[in-house]
């Protein structure tokens, strides 16, 4: 896994992409415009950081990159195909294997085990015992957690928490995965770890990553700097490919 | 997920869990006890019935009508015997007993009162109530001019055994009849008014005394209370296709009280567990709800990762068909245990209308236990689907920003 990395900074074509995408929620009588008019690629292998404020778009971003949410206009396209039209099970078959998600406050199911919870998306589709007792345990290695495998949510710290979830986000071998603010319920040295961790499997793994944050000390993870602001995306130039530290 | 998950939520609200377990198994086992009390009383009601009157009558349809006019529904023995052979027929049949009923007058020097006077045949094991006798003896195929009286008649005249009371009649031609008897014994039975009225006799002295060699029923006695029917359906059409003017008439036909009795305890039961249904229904809709509202995020997280709403509805059902499961069958064992407890208790108690106390019982078998059983699953299950709907049905990006 480890070496190709170079390979992973090679641009394909786009296979998360949104067009024209806008979201507006109702608010009484008062419409409100979350997100206007993006455009949006993410490539093989990007180490997307997306930076704005509160309030200014980012989990409604998110939400319709994961295609939990549908926009209000524009289109979301997975692999080059249209999603506008797709029903809601084949919305769930997609974020089932193309799609990993990390969230801010971990979101862990609190009656499984760390091991279990990396476990849920192999379940959900079906994989056999044997193979899920091996991924599951490779990926809990490379995640550093072996140690804490039997352990509940609640026995594990906020950092071993998000690692965990890390784990279960790139079980299935997803061709990206969304962060929403993953290390704004960390101290910021855990949170530095985690990136860290992130911005490492994204590159054995040449799985894109996006991670949205209102922290700017994230951005320094960037491979390539969004900026979001008032429902806009603003790209930043971050002088060709950045290297993981400062 | 499979088992997994629901059973770990389940053991993870405990207290809560634990709370609708007691639920359903209390209604439960409130249930199966009052189902294997009223089934008990049924079947030793139902015993007593047939012993009292036979599994069915064979008389004239004028006698099973009331439309009687003097004495035209009594059977010659030509037609007594032709039924003795249809009967002999059956597989289920044991005996059959023959029997003159008349009313009468029953007078010593200083009371009268008014009898139905029953003859019987001493020593036919069918139906000779020997056995429900308190003093002196029941009627032997010796006797003529003896009678075996009830206890509260007994009472009533200052009967005891060896009195010699005065029995006035009217035969089956019109004229005036008398004779003397002979108290030989006196019986119980759980009925007062059946004591104060019935006295037998031997029915060969009684046809004497009627001036006639008829009958008017002949009791049957079959080896199983189930086969009635059946025989009863044999028999008419038996009786028709020889020609004899006669019908069969069951146990449950002949007593109104048992239908009566019956009809009240299926409606008791059938409210009883209405009513138990409807509370376990609420009482679980309202904590499974509020367990699954407690889960919002939950359910959110699990349909972001890609299961579907009728994944997620499974998942929630599950966990609603472990605690109907789990609750409804420790509601038969709290059951069982609450009905051998009150068997071992043998409390007596003196039904209104009778005169003897009778230990209160309950049953237990499948047939008891599996109704409460499966009401409380039912009601359980039916409760959870609107909660698991509701859980399915949730907006996944609403569910995530709940925190
Ligand atoms: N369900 C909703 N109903 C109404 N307004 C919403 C809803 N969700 C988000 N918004 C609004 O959309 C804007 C963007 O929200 P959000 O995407 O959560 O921003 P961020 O994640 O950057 O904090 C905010 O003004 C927020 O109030
Ligand atoms: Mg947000």
């Amino acid at each position: 896994m480890g070496s190709d990395s170079r390979f992973c900074h090679v641009r394909g074509r786009p296979f998360l992409e949104a067009r024209d995408v806008t979201k507006t929620y109702q608010v009484g009588a008062e419409t409100v415009y979350a997100l206007r008019d993006v455009q949006f690629a993410a490539l093989q292998g990007d180490f997307v950081v997306i930076n704005g404020p509160s309030g200014s778009g980012k989990t409604t971003f998110l939400n319709l990159m994961s295609v939990i949410d549908r926009p209000t206009s524009g289109d979301v396209f997975i692999e080059g195909q249209s999603t506008s039209a797709k029903s809601e099970g084949q919305l769930a078959l997609l974020r089932k294997t193309k799609i990993g998600l990390v969230f801010q406050s971990f979101n862990l199911i609190p009656v499984l085990s760390a091991a279990e919870n990396v476990e849920y998306p192999l379940l959900l589709q079906k994989r056999p015992p044997a193979e899920r007792r091996t991924r599951v345990a490779a990926m809990l290695s490379e995640v550093g957690l072996d140690a804490l495998a039997r352990r509940r949510p609640n026995e594990l710290s906020g950092g071993q928490r998000q690692r965990v979830a890390i784990a279960r986000a790139l079980i299935t071998g997803p061709m990206i995965v969304l962060a929403d603010e993953p290390t704004a319920n960390l101290d910021s040295k855990t949170g530095e770890a985690v990136m860290d961790l992130m911005r490492r499997l994204n590159e054995e793994h040449c799985v894109t990553f996006i991670v949205v944050t209102h922290d700017p000390a994230v951005s320094r993870y960037a491979q390539r700097r969004v900026r979001i602001h008032d429902g806009q995306l603003i790209e930043e130039d971050v002088g060709g490919l950045a290297s993981p530290a400062s | 997920m499979g088992w997994r998950l629901p059973l770990r939520s389940l053991w993870r609200n405990r207290r809560r869990t634990i709370l609708s377990l007691l639920v359903i198994a209390l209604g439960t086992a409130v249930s199966a006890f009052v189902f294997g009390f009223l089934e008990n009383s049924r079947l030793q009601i139902q015993q007593s019935t047939v012993q009292e009157y036979g599994n069915l009558q064979i008389a004239s349809p004028e006698l099973w009508n009331s439309k009687t006019d003097g004495y035209g529904y009594l059977i010659a023995p030509a037609a007594a015997a032709q039924v003795g052979g249809l009967l002999a027929q059956e597989p289920g049949f044991r005996g059959s007993t023959s029997q003159l009923q008349f009313p009468g007058l029953l007078g010593t020097g200083r009371d009268t009162q008014v009898i139905r006077a029953l003859g019987i045949e001493p020593g036919n094991p069918v139906l000779d109530f020997a056995d429900h006798v308190v003093a002196g003896r029941g009627l032997a195929p010796t006797d003529t001019a003896a009678v075996f009286v009830g206890r509260t008649l007994a009472d009533k005249l200052s009967l005891s055994v060896g009195s010699i009371v005065m029995a006035t009649l009217t035969t089956v031609h019109g004229a005036y009849n008398a004779s003397p008897f002979t108290v030989v014994g006196i019986y119980k039975y759980t009925n007062a008014q059946f004591e104060e009225q019935v006295v037998f006799i031997p029915l060969a002295f009684a046809q004497r005394l009627l001036d006639t060699d008829g009958v008017d029923r002949i009791v049957v006695s079959l080896d199983q209370i189930a086969e009635t029917s059946t025989v009863a359906v044999h028999l008419t059409t038996g009786l028709a296709a020889s020609g004899i003017a006669l019908a069969p008439r069951t146990w449950d036909d002949l007593s109104p009280f048992y239908r009566q009795l019956a009809s009240y305890f299926n409606a008791l039961f059938a409210f009883l567990s209405f009513a138990i249904s409807i509370l376990v229904f609420f009482i679980i809709l309202e904590v499974q709800t509020l367990a699954f509202l407690e889960r919002t995020r939950e359910v959110g997280t699990i349909r972001a990762l890609g299961t579907t709403q009728r994944e997620v509805f499974v998942l929630f059902f599950a966990e609603s068909a472990w605690l109907a499961a789990l609750g409804s069958a420790s509601g038969v064992a709290v059951g069982a245990l609450l009905i051998a407890a009150f068997n071992a208790a043998k409390i007596q108690w003196l039904p209104p209308g009778t005169i003897d106390y009778f230990t209160l019982g309950a049953k237990i078998e499948v047939g008891t236990v599996l109704v409460p059983f499966a009401i409380s699953f039912v009601a359980t299950l039916l409760s959870a689907l609107y909660p698991a709907a509701q859980a399915s049905r949730l907006r996944v990006v609403d569910a995530l920003r709940v925190e």
